[in-house]
């Protein structure tokens, strides 16, 4: 097994990266609890995430994974260590940080090309630019003659797709993406996963992928972050040396995928 | 590609869209028929088990209807009570939904506000007619006040109710896009609430209608609900039951009205 050519230390992967584009730093969440001791979520994780860097975060459900996302956008504070966005200690919700939830949150009162149009709205695209930039993204991501579709008659799938295009709509240099197509089915996940790195590859921004999925992890990620159940704490990192642009059906069969795949399932596997 | 669409084609609803029909429907043929059978018992029974005296007759009433059509008096005592109703009910519309988004924002004010505003709800509002005609006298704004003071908790109510059922994560994404205050009131807050808003305009009429009835029959002269008291004081039970009858097609109508509105403003749901 070439296990040890896979796993990287954080110092070799900070070595080659000029400045991150996020940072945890020593990392805790813990929410209080009624009559009880807080719970203890997220215990002292420290991860940098470059420049165009594709991180995914594996672990088992409810290890604080999510958790992490939600600090990292401002929308809970920490109860320990310090979040940081282009260098800049998070507060409250930092600017160019977009985030993609697992349920898609489309208005349902807005049609598709008004719904990208939001993160077209908030990310500061000037008013006369708007339509043009989500026509622009309802070519992207296919969705040509369903501009003035409600969001209620799209299927899963499709609704992911705008969930993505109002993402990329707001511009945003980092993207939070918390198992956004966890709820989609087998063929329709893969498919999802193809044109997000279509995208990805055209213009890299940073993305943190949050999922339990550790075969999505290896084919979309240049790095995947094992968490261990709560609380979350880093148990290993692999650097993902599968070349791109990635195609599904040679990688599954590349020794290269099989072998991290089955490393992660082993450190999932086991209690500490 | 994996997709579809739960809708095939072009057949999906355009935001635009304007088709409604005027046709009666089955549904209503039988409404119609309902009604007819009803009046028809009605003018039956006071020919032969009661004296018309007591609860007149269906024929009596329609006259009565056309004379005061001809008159005038029909046109000036609708439109004083619909005035009333109608000023009390958008003037609760203009402060219980802002209110309402307000305080389901703050919660903390909320909590210290509501007993102070589940006292005043509970308060038997009709009893404070009385009090109104002495403050606001016997004109239009004593029954304005009424009005609004029947409906306006129910707009308030809905509205925070309305707000509390937003998907938590519509606001963690406007969050997380940094949308300032106005862009979340006015593409989350405001289209979420509005099926809520439409639903308070529904149960609002009848109440509006109410608050201003009741402040007419303690000190009016003019409007629906004083020509029903004034009929009464006169035993007149035809005028009375003319009245009554107009206030009943005026809330259908009114009901009629707002189910139309909301076929139209909510496509999307």
């Amino acid at each position: 097994m070439a296990l040890t050519d896979l796993a990287l230390t954080n110092l070799a992967l900070t070595a080659e990266t000029p400045r991150p584009r996020a940072a945890l730093k020593d990392l805790s969440i813990s929410f209080p609890r009624p009559d009880m001791p807080p719970l203890e979520v997220v215990s002292g994780i420290s991860l940098d995430v470059a420049e165009g860097e594709f991180v995914a975060v594996v672990g088992p459900s409810g290890s604080g994974k999510s958790t992490i996302l939600r600090a990292i956008s401002g929308l809970l504070t920490p109860s320990g260590g310090q979040v940081e966005v282009d260098g800049k200690a998070v507060t409250g919700p930092p600017p160019k940080v977009g985030f993609m939830f697992q349920k898609d949150a489309l208005l349902p009162w807005r049609t598709v090309a008004q719904n990208i149009r939001v993160g077209a709205e908030l990310g500061g695209t000037p008013t006369g630019e708007q339509a043009a930039q989500v026509a622009r993204l309802i070519k992207l991501l296919r969705l040509e003659g369903f501009e003035n579709a409600w969001p209620k008659q799209l299927s899963g799938g499709m609704r992911q797709r705008v969930s993505l295009g109002r993402l990329l709509a707001y511009r945003p240099s980092l993207m939070l993406m918390d198992e956004p197509f966890g709820a989609l089915d087998y063929q329709t996940k893969i498919a999802m996963g193809l044109e997000l790195l279509r995208v990805w590859e055209a213009e890299r921004r940073s993305i943190i992928f949050v999922t339990h999925d550790i075969e999505e992890a290896v084919a979309l990620a240049d790095r995947v972050v094992v968490f261990s159940a709560r609380p979350a704490r880093i148990l290993a990192e692999y650097k993902v040396h599968l070349p791109r642009p990635r195609h599904m059906r040679a990688m599954r069969s590349d020794p290269a995928f099989t072998e991290l795949t089955e490393a992660i399932w082993s450190d999932l596997a086991l209690p500490d | 590609m994996s997709d579809s669409i739960t809708t095939r084609g072009p057949a999906f609803a355009r935001p635009g869209r304007r088709s409604f029909s005027f046709g009666i429907g089955t549904t209503g043929l039988r409404q119609i028929g309902l009604i007819a059978v009803l009046l028809g018992l009605w003018e039956l029974a006071s020919h032969t088990l009661f004296n018309p005296f007591w609860s007149s007759r269906p024929s009596l009433i329609a006259a009565r209807l056309w004379e005061l059509a001809l008159s005038g008096e029909l046109w000036l005592h609708t439109s004083t009570t619909l005035q009333e109703a109608g000023a009390g009910l958008v003037l609760a519309a203009l402060v219980g939904i802002p209110l309402g988004i307000v305080l389901a924002r703050a919660p903390e004010v909320a909590r210290t506000l509501d007993p102070v505003i589940m006292g005043l709800y509970g308060l038997p509002r009709v009893a404070l007619a009385p009090l109104f005609i002495l403050w606001f006298g016997i004109g239009l704004f004593s029954k304005i006040m009424m009005a609004f003071t029947m409906v306006v908790f129910i707009f308030l109510m809905n509205v925070m109710e309305g707000i509390r059922t937003i998907d938590p994560d519509h606001l963690d994404l406007m969050r997380s896009m940094r949308a300032g205050r106005l862009y979340l009131v006015r593409r989350v807050l405001l289209p979420a609430v509005t099926p809520w808003i439409l639903a308070s305009f529904r149960i609002g009429i009848g109440l509006a209608l109410i608050g201003a009835v009741v402040g007419e029959l303690i000190g009016a002269n003019r409007g629906l609900g004083w020509y029903v008291e004034s009929r009464g004081g006169q035993l007149d039970t035809t005028g009375v039951f003319t009245g009554l009858i107009v206030l009943m097609v005026l809330a259908m109508l009114a009901n009629q009205l707002v189910g139309f509105v909301e076929r139209r403003m909510i496509t999307w749901r």
